[in-house]
């Protein structure tokens, strides 16, 4: 460690901190004011006051706050368990054929959420593919399961499918199959394999990945409109209602304020125990 | 040798990961097929297949505006984001220096971060500074969390990369700028390649930052959403599949250039 | 033109802390033109900061580094007449092996030909195939590729060539090969190297001189010969490998008693003044006794067990806590079986007694 590499490293990273400055602190630092100013004011001259923060404990937005966190976290244990046979298979059973499967899960990573949830929508609704064939081929006709708080959670499942995967990929090829061979070797069954070795060995990548989807399923907006049909209101949406129509600032910045204390609480909590170098595969 | 009881839990695991994969592309082939009608609505059997749609779409001089908002910003994002990101990884992974473990904490703020969230934090900063919306400040709402997930693409490659390999040319005469374009930048290329697909990939399908910050601007995703609330038309599918489309054969298109690039190293004959 | 007395290199004083630490610690030290110097030291011991900055990598926190009588402390490396050889080669993954050996001369300017011709020229005496020219670097087994290493640090014709434990990768007889084939091409090449190693058979093998490090200090300078058969300190002593250390006590002229062992033993002659130390046995020169009397000391134990190594074979024999080290050449086996009760003895002019440094 040099003296040179250590302004080398600060040099470089200069531009990006400087853009982050301005581009990611200045906006929290701007809504944390904002979110002190009076009810439906435009500027920061108002006069600070807590009026807003009053006003959400007062009314029942907390109720989409803790539709939000809940379906957050089933999102998150769902993921985890339909995750991580694939995630397993990337590691240590599709050998060559992985790159394809990663392939395969990456592109949906680059389609807009909202097009894809809209084509669950033609594939739920009345007369759509799913029931359409069902009529056409066995003359049943079944309701729609569409506007319901089940969708809801199938299609918050479904987009963050990816931020579950990938993390939890580089979590497992974190476990050298040597290890997994000893504990066999030592009379270990393959449960308890998985139970002491694997699992503990893969959590860096299961809790970030365990992270990433509960933060971005915190902010979810597109699945409650999209399939969900105003049967529940996340979050969110509250927050965009204040800065849309109901020209709120103040109020829509107070609850995002209180979206980020929760989700900086949680961030800063698991990204403490996490070693990136390690999990990146720095050698 | 395998076992019986590992060959079928093998088998398990590619049944599980088929149907994870059909599962993952089922609304994608909703959509597709929703595209191919001709009638006004979507009735599935379909009775009356077609391409009409599509005529008419392609036709839209509104859809030709937004597809080439979409794709300016697509592009302006890459080329910036490359950049900034090409210097993070290189402090992210690369150098041992003091502030090291806080930057890779700060990079990763942006990417665990509400998008919706950020996309109004950002619409409010505009406003605070007096900036008018439109595409470039979209641009600069992508890049918030576009140059972060670069920077660890990129980070990736460079923890690969033995940082001695600088030293030697620089210990072989090159000058700072000589090592950059002579030994850094040609061995960062796949990272820098893949990194770029990402950053196009990723503002192209973008929806909670552009909804908040392209002002009069509208980019696809937008579109498509103001059109899903709006009521059915059969464009919506078809402007659906093409962003899809559009998505799999850069992505393809990506990774085989990468291929051949791989290969071309390996042989060395080039 | 040369240094005062053929002196290449000049360290005086050179220091290098981190932290408040210091990885080198005021070193004084002569390297003479054409020679191979080798520094030997445990990681962690300071060597390879040391040679970092030799090389312009590292700058000195204090003192001097003087090449042919001109102070080059704040040249960069890249201005430096030295070339280094690095513990991963370093070779650029993305040339090809042409493209390697010829990079430091694309870098000044060298034209495409007379660079070609340069490259070949080194390939052929690193004996390198020709057609290898254009082969890619990730192609080439792990020797091949340390002769690219050697003739990519060789193309612009250095002054002094350095090399950071180049050898520890490999495997032991590739290895052993190497080493020799470095000191050949150290031979035509008549460059002076500096070379570092935490292995001190590898030093010895292809050394003119050794500097033994320890802590940031060069511990001891010398041959080969003076390090192996008069090593200043404990640690030196044990740096070269199997070898009989006892702690003793001077009780008069010429006379040691040990807490470990017991009995009083002959020493050679021991610097004056001192008063605990430690006696230094080589394993060859420890002997199976039949009579007490067949050597200046002797010494009861058990046979503990016997190694093969090759072309000789080693013995442990227990004296209470202790084990001592003993080696024959398989001609000579010694026919014994284990946990038998022997007596092993080793003359005064054998050993050395040491201060605990």
């Amino acid at each position: 460690m040099s003296e040179r590499r250590i302004t080398a490293g600060a040099w470089s990273a200069s531009p990006v901190i400087l853009f982050l400055l301005i581009g990611f602190a200045a906006p929290l630092a701007a809504i944390i004011v904002f979110s002190f100013m009076p009810p439906r004011t435009f500027g920061f001259g108002g006069q600070p006051t807590f009026e807003n923060y009053v006003t959400i404990f007062e009314s029942t937005t907390y109720i989409s706050l803790l539709w939000s966190l809940g379906f957050a976290a089933m999102t998150v244990v769902i993921l985890a368990f339909i995750c991580y046979p694939v995630a397993y298979g990337l590691v240590r059973v599709f050998g060559r054929w992985s790159t394809l499967v990663t392939l395969l899960f990456v592109i949906p990573l680059f389609v807009s959420e909202n097009v894809r949830l809209y084509g669950w929508l033609l594939f739920f609704i009345k007369n759509g593919v799913l029931l359409g064939s069902l009529k056409s081929m066995f003359g049943l006709d079944l309701e729609s399961i569409l506007f319901t708080r089940g969708i809801v959670l199938f299609g918050m499942v479904y987009v963050y499918i990816p931020f579950m995967l990938f993390p939890l990929t580089l979590g497992i090829s974190m476990v050298p199959n040597e290890t997994r061979e000893a504990a066999r070797d030592l009379g270990a069954t393959r449960w308890q394999v998985f139970r002491e070795v694997e699992l503990p060995l893969s959590l860096p990548g299961l809790m970030i990945g365990s992270l990433l989807t509960f933060v971005l399923a915190v902010g979810a907006i597109a699945e409650a409109k999209v399939l969900g049909g105003q049967q529940i209101i996340p979050i969110a949406h509250d927050i965009e209602i204040a800065f849309t129509y109901a020209q709120n600032w103040p109020l829509g910045a107070a609850l995002s304020v209180l979206l980020m204390l929760i989700v900086g609480a949680l961030v800063l909590l698991v990204l403490r125990r996490v070693d990136l170098d390690r999990l990146l595969g720095r050698r | 040798m395998k076992t019986r009881a590992v060959r079928i839990r093998h088998a398990l695991i590619v049944v599980w990961t088929i149907a994870m994969v059909i599962f993952v592309y089922l609304p994608s082939l909703s959509i597709t097929l929703a595209s191919l009608t001709s009638s006004r609505y979507f009735i599935f059997p379909i009775n009356k297949w077609g391409l009409d749609w599509w005529r008419k779409t392609l036709d839209s001089i509104q859809i030709h505006q937004i597809l080439e908002t979409s794709l300016v910003i697509a592009l302006v994002v890459t080329a910036i984001s490359i950049v900034l990101a090409f210097f993070g990884a290189l402090a992210f992974a690369r150098y041992d220096w003091k502030g090291r473990s806080w930057f890779q904490k700060l990079i990763l703020l942006p990417i665990f971060f509400p998008q919706s969230v950020l996309g109004l934090a950002l619409l409010l900063w505009f406003n605070a500074i007096g900036l008018q919306l439109s595409w470039q400040t979209a641009v600069f709402a992508h890049l918030v969390w576009i140059v972060p997930v670069v920077t660890l693409v990129i980070s990736i490659q460079v923890y690969s990369f033995d940082p001695a390999i600088e030293e030697a040319a620089y210990d072989l005469g090159a000058s700072r700028l000589q090592v950059l374009r002579e030994i850094t930048i040609p061995v960062l290329m796949p990272g820098i390649f893949s990194g770029g697909l990402f950053a196009f990939l990723l503002s192209w399908g973008n929806f909670p930052l552009s909804l908040f910050t392209t002002g009069a601007d509208t980019t696809v995703p937008e579109y498509l959403y103001a059109k899903m609330v709006a009521g059915y038309t059969p464009g919506v599918p078809v402007l659906g599949t093409i962003s899809t489309v559009g998505a799999i054969v850069i992505l393809i298109g990506g990774y085989l250039v990468m291929l051949a690039l791989n290969r071309r190293r390996r042989a060395g004959a080039g | 033109m040369a240094g005062p007395d053929g002196v290449i290199l000049y360290l005086k004083g050179l220091t290098k802390t981190f932290a408040g630490h210091a990885a080198v610690d005021a070193i004084d030290l002569e390297i003479f033109e054409g020679e191979l110097f080798t520094i030997v030291g445990p990681s962690g011991s300071g060597k390879t900061t040391l040679l970092r900055m030799l090389a312009g990598m590292e700058m000195p926190t204090s003192g001097d580094i003087i090449l042919r009588g001109e102070k080059i402390n704040a040249i960069p490396a890249n201005r430096r007449p030295t070339c280094m050889v690095f513990q991963s080669l370093a070779l650029f993954p993305h040339k090809e092996v042409g493209a390697n050996i010829e990079f430091s001369l694309k870098i000044r300017g060298v034209d495409p030909a007379t660079r070609k011709r340069r490259a070949l020229e080194l390939m052929e005496m690193l004996r390198l195939p020709e057609s290898y020219y254009r082969r890619a670097v990730t192609q080439i087994s792990g020797g091949e590729r340390q002769r690219v290493a050697l003739a990519r640090a060789l193309a612009f014709d250095p002054e002094i060539l350095f090399f950071d434990e180049p050898l520890s990768a490999l495997d032991y007889k590739l290895r052993k090969t190497l080493e020799k084939e470095l000191k050949d091409i150290h031979r035509e090449t008549k460059k002076t190297f500096v070379y570092i190693t935490h292995s001190l058979e590898e030093a010895m093998v292809m050394s003119d001189r050794i500097g033994v490090m320890r802590s940031g200090k060069l511990v001891q300078i010398g041959s080969p010969q003076e390090i192996y058969s008069t090593p200043n300190s404990k640690f030196v002593s044990e740096f070269i490998g199997d070898v009989n250390v006892v702690p003793v006590t001077v009780t008069g002229d010429r006379k040691l008693t040990s807490a470990e062992v017991p009995g009083e033993f002959r020493a050679p002659p021991i610097a004056d003044g001192m008063k605990d130390g430690y006696l230094v046995v080589r394993p060859e020169f420890l002997r199976f006794l039949s009579e007490p009397g067949d050597a200046d000391n002797h010494v009861a134990g058990k046979l503990y067990n016997e190694y093969a190594l090759g072309s000789r074979i080693q013995y442990h024999v227990r004296v209470g806590e202790m084990t001592f080290v003993l080696e024959k050449l398989r001609h000579e086996a010694f026919q014994g079986k284990l946990d038998q009760d022997v007596l092993i003895g080793w003359d005064a002019a054998d050993s050395i007694v040491v201060p605990d440094r």
